[in-house]
């Protein structure tokens, strides 16, 4: 599930890979594997862990082009994390056969998109234009929560499930990489790209 | 008898007196106790009566007060959990708060205020406030929206940390200068759903549950009272002050088990009973009051102490009228006792009286007797004297002295009998007891009878085994046997038979002397043994009458008896019992 956005022109750029040590999964394993919104004190993370590998730094930020998506299916948001760049539409479709009424009270967004049902047309969506933490509640069902995570970049991506990641067709040049964990952990690293090398970059 | 019941009255009297007096403690002090134990039965039983009342008041009470709370909690329980709350409150959105609220709570606010009985269903709230992390009000951009509240209840609202679990409370409000109101009120935590931790509080506020039993109980009136501060709609104002202080004193003591306590209310008793109504709550406590008017308790305890006084009273009388009765009955035996008592003594008295008189005339004529006998005999002795001198004189005829001298020989032995009974009757006789040969004895007065001059024909039997003693005085015995024999010979008709007979029947001997000739009438045969006693039919035979009844004298006097067998048909029998001498003595040698 890696959603790198790779332009054309950046083809022979930089790269990283590496490995995120992430926390220790709190559940066995399931078969279908389904990520879900916990908390932990006071810090939302996803179960299994995941993380947001991302790159910041005054680099060329096109428009992003493509509209995401996070559903509403067997009340939970799917996906219940999703990384996007500043300025992105997400529509929130309703795979479920009742009524959802998802909003945000986040400081990065604030919506509510009321009551709808799944054949509610256009699918509501909205445009996320603030870098932050967004958590996406459901009015009717008090226990869904999902994340959107509002980077000011185009260069992210979601590692897998041992912590892996892999960017390609990055910008060479001094950046910050960091890796988002948890909301209140985000761990990084200062790297140094050239085209044509791929980095090996861990966080411990 | 009237001479013993009135010298005797007094110990009567006083026995009749104590059997009374000791009766009527008894009853009177069986009436006190049960009287004190009926008072004090009374006296528990209205104070019980008094707290069921109450708890049943208060049960009903609370049951419907139980049901509004837990309504209540459920309801703000359920709006703590709205996620735009939870929103508000968890994604820094603080601003949002009393605005999703006021969508959440619209239902509860927007109601129209209930009326009358219908506030006690109402679920109609007043205001709603949040409270912070630290437990201070989150202040409300608008609070009209929110219901109003003066700064100092908005204060009261404030805890010192926020709640665990729902709490209720109760908060006065000044309505108007002189009249407060209180609110109820509930306050939930809200738990945030990322950590569990509490991070706020919903505080509600709702008319206060106002009983509608109002009228039920006989006068029981409540009223609430919050820290320091009683509401007691029917009392005056002074009165509520006064009951405020005493409460707040009854409620510091923190004694549990006491709830309740007696207080002058505008001048007339009253019972007071209080009870916490929310027990363990972080708010400041506030207690349930219930008055109850006690003038009608008093005085239906008062009557209840007359009817029990009264009754006691019913009872010492009827307690007086049984003792008197039953101390005359009881006391009557003992009287009868008392006076027969007397009767004896009386009785006895006279009979030794009379015993003694009797003793002294025995003595004065057993001494007359002895000295009668005396005197007679010792002329006879004089007089036989010289006819025996002129006897041998031949000058003389010689028959009709020898028939006077005859005469002297009965009146001596007359005498002689006269003088034993005599000494007998004196009680001067005394027996030398010995073994007599009585088979010997027999055998010589037989011989003795058949030499007898004018011995007639008769047959004599005799069956008497050899050796046969008897304890008595040989000289005495002689004489009872010579006495039976003479009379059996005498009374004998010519011709006829006289049998002696004498056997051993355990310790006694018994002698059987019959004989035939004419027998004793059958009047006359219980007098034959008294003295001087002679049969009219046997004049012809000589005797004088004191032979039987010396015989049976002596018997007597040996421990033995003498009695008439039988006289009919030409046979009479006597029977002496001797008692028999001992068998060692038996064989010693006998002087006869």
């Amino acid at each position: 599930m890696i959603l790198a956005i790779l332009p054309a022109s950046l083809l022979a750029g930089a790269g990283i890979e590496g490995r995120v040590t992430l926390p220790k999964a709190r559940s066995a394993p399931v078969v279908a594997k389904r990520y879900e919104i916990i908390s932990t004190g006071s810090v939302l993370s996803v179960s299994p862990p995941l993380a947001i590998v991302y790159l910041e730094g005054s680099f060329p930020k096109p428009k992003p082009a493509a509209t995401k998506q996070v559903g509403q299916k067997d009340l939970t948001f799917v996906p219940s994390l999703l990384p996007v760049q500043v300025g992105t539409r997400v529509e929130f479709p309703n795979f479920d056969d009742l009524y959802h009424s998802i909003f945000s009270y986040s400081p990065a967004k604030r919506f509510d998109l009321g009551r709808y049902r799944p054949d509610e047309r256009p699918i509501p969506s909205e445009v996320f234009d603030r870098a932050g933490l967004v958590t996406l509640r459901c009015d009717i069902h008090e226990h869904m929560r999902g994340l959107i995570l509002v980077l000011d970049t185009p260069y992210f991506v979601v590692s897998n499930a041992d912590g892996r990641y892999q960017m390609s067709a990055l910008p060479a040049g001094h950046y910050n990489l960091k890796a988002w964990i948890d909301s209140k952990t985000t761990r990084e690293q200062p790297v140094d790209l050239r085209n044509g090398q791929t980095l090996h970059v861990d966080f411990p | 008898m009237s001479f013993a019941s009135n010298g005797h009255k007094p110990p009567v009297a006083g026995f009749r007196t104590r059997l009374f007096a000791a009766l009527m403690l008894i009853i009177a002090g069986l009436t006190a106790l049960g009287l004190f134990f009926g008072q004090r039965n009374i006296a528990a039983n209205v104070e019980r009566d008094l707290q069921q009342n109450f708890q049943a008041e208060l049960t009903a009470l609370h049951k419907l007060q139980e049901l509004r709370d837990s309504a209540l909690a459920e309801r703000c329980r359920s709006l703590g959990e709205k996620p735009r709350i939870h929103a508000a409150l968890e994604d820094n959105a603080l601003d949002l708060l009393y605005a999703s609220a006021q969508d959440e709570l619209r239902d509860l606010m927007q109601q129209e205020e209930p009326l009358g009985e219908q506030a006690t269903t109402s679920l109609h709230a007043r205001f709603y406030r949040f409270l912070d992390s630290a437990g201070t009000v989150l202040p409300p951009p608008n609070p009209k929206d929110v219901g109003e509240l003066a700064p100092d209840a908005e204060a009261e609202l404030n805890l010192k940390k926020l709640p665990e679990s729902s709490q209720i409370g109760y908060l006065a409000e000044h309505v108007d200068r002189a009249h407060e109101i209180f609110d109820e009120v509930i306050a939930v935590p809200i738990f945030s759903t990322e950590t569990g931790e509490v991070i706020s509080a919903l505080v509600v506020g709702f008319k206060s549950f106002e009983p509608a039993s109002k009228g039920t109980g006989a006068g029981m009136k409540s009223g609430i009272w919050v820290n320091g501060r009683l509401h007691l709609p029917s009392a005056s104002q002074t009165a509520q002050d006064a009951l405020a202080n005493q409460i707040a004193n009854a409620v510091s003591k923190s004694d549990r088990s006491r709830n309740n306590f007696t207080v002058t209310i505008d001048g007339a008793p009253h019972f007071l009973f209080f009870k916490r109504l929310n027990p363990d709550s972080i708010f400041p406590p506030a207690y349930e009051i219930c008055v109850y008017p006690l003038a009608d308790s008093i005085a239906q305890l008062h009557r209840l102490r007359w009817k029990i006084g009264s009754a006691g009273v019913l009872l010492l009388l009827g307690g007086f009228v049984v003792s008197q009765f039953a101390v005359a009955r009881l006391s009557k035996p003992v009287e009868q006792l008392v006076v027969e008592s007397e009767h004896d003594r009386a009785d006895r008295k006279r009979a030794e009286e009379a015993l003694a008189s009797a003793t002294e005339e025995l003595e004065r004529s057993t001494r007359y007797s002895a000295d009668a006998s005396h005197q007679l005999k010792s002329p006879v002795t004089v007089l036989r004297a010289g006819i025996e001198t002129l006897l041998n004189r031949e000058d003389f005829k010689h028959e009709e002295l020898s028939m006077m001298l005859h005469q002297t020989h009965r009146l001596t032995g007359v005498i002689d009998d006269l003088l034993l009974l005599a000494r007998m009757d004196a009680g001067h006789l005394q027996i030398k007891s010995e073994p007599v040969n009585l088979s010997q004895l027999i055998e010589e007065w037989l011989d003795d009878l058949s030499a007898l001059p004018d011995a007639p024909d008769v047959k004599i039997e005799k069956q008497i085994p050899a050796e046969l003693y008897v304890a008595g005085e040989r000289q005495y015995t002689s004489l009872i046997v010579q006495n039976l024999l003479e009379n059996a010979r005498k009374y004998n008709r010519s011709g006829g038979k006289l049998r002696v007979e004498a056997d051993e029947e355990g310790k006694q001997v018994a002698l059987r002397i019959g004989n035939t000739g004419r027998p004793i009438a059958q009047a006359a045969q219980q007098n034959i043994f008294e003295r001087f006693h002679r049969d009219k039919n046997t004049s012809a035979v000589s005797g004088h009458g004191l032979g039987l009844n010396l015989a049976r004298e002596l018997m007597r006097l040996h421990g033995g008896d003498l009695r008439l067998v039988g006289s009919a048909d030409d046979w009479t029998e006597f029977e002496a019992q001797f008692r028999i001498a001992r068998r060692t003595v038996s064989h010693q040698p006998q002087v006869a």
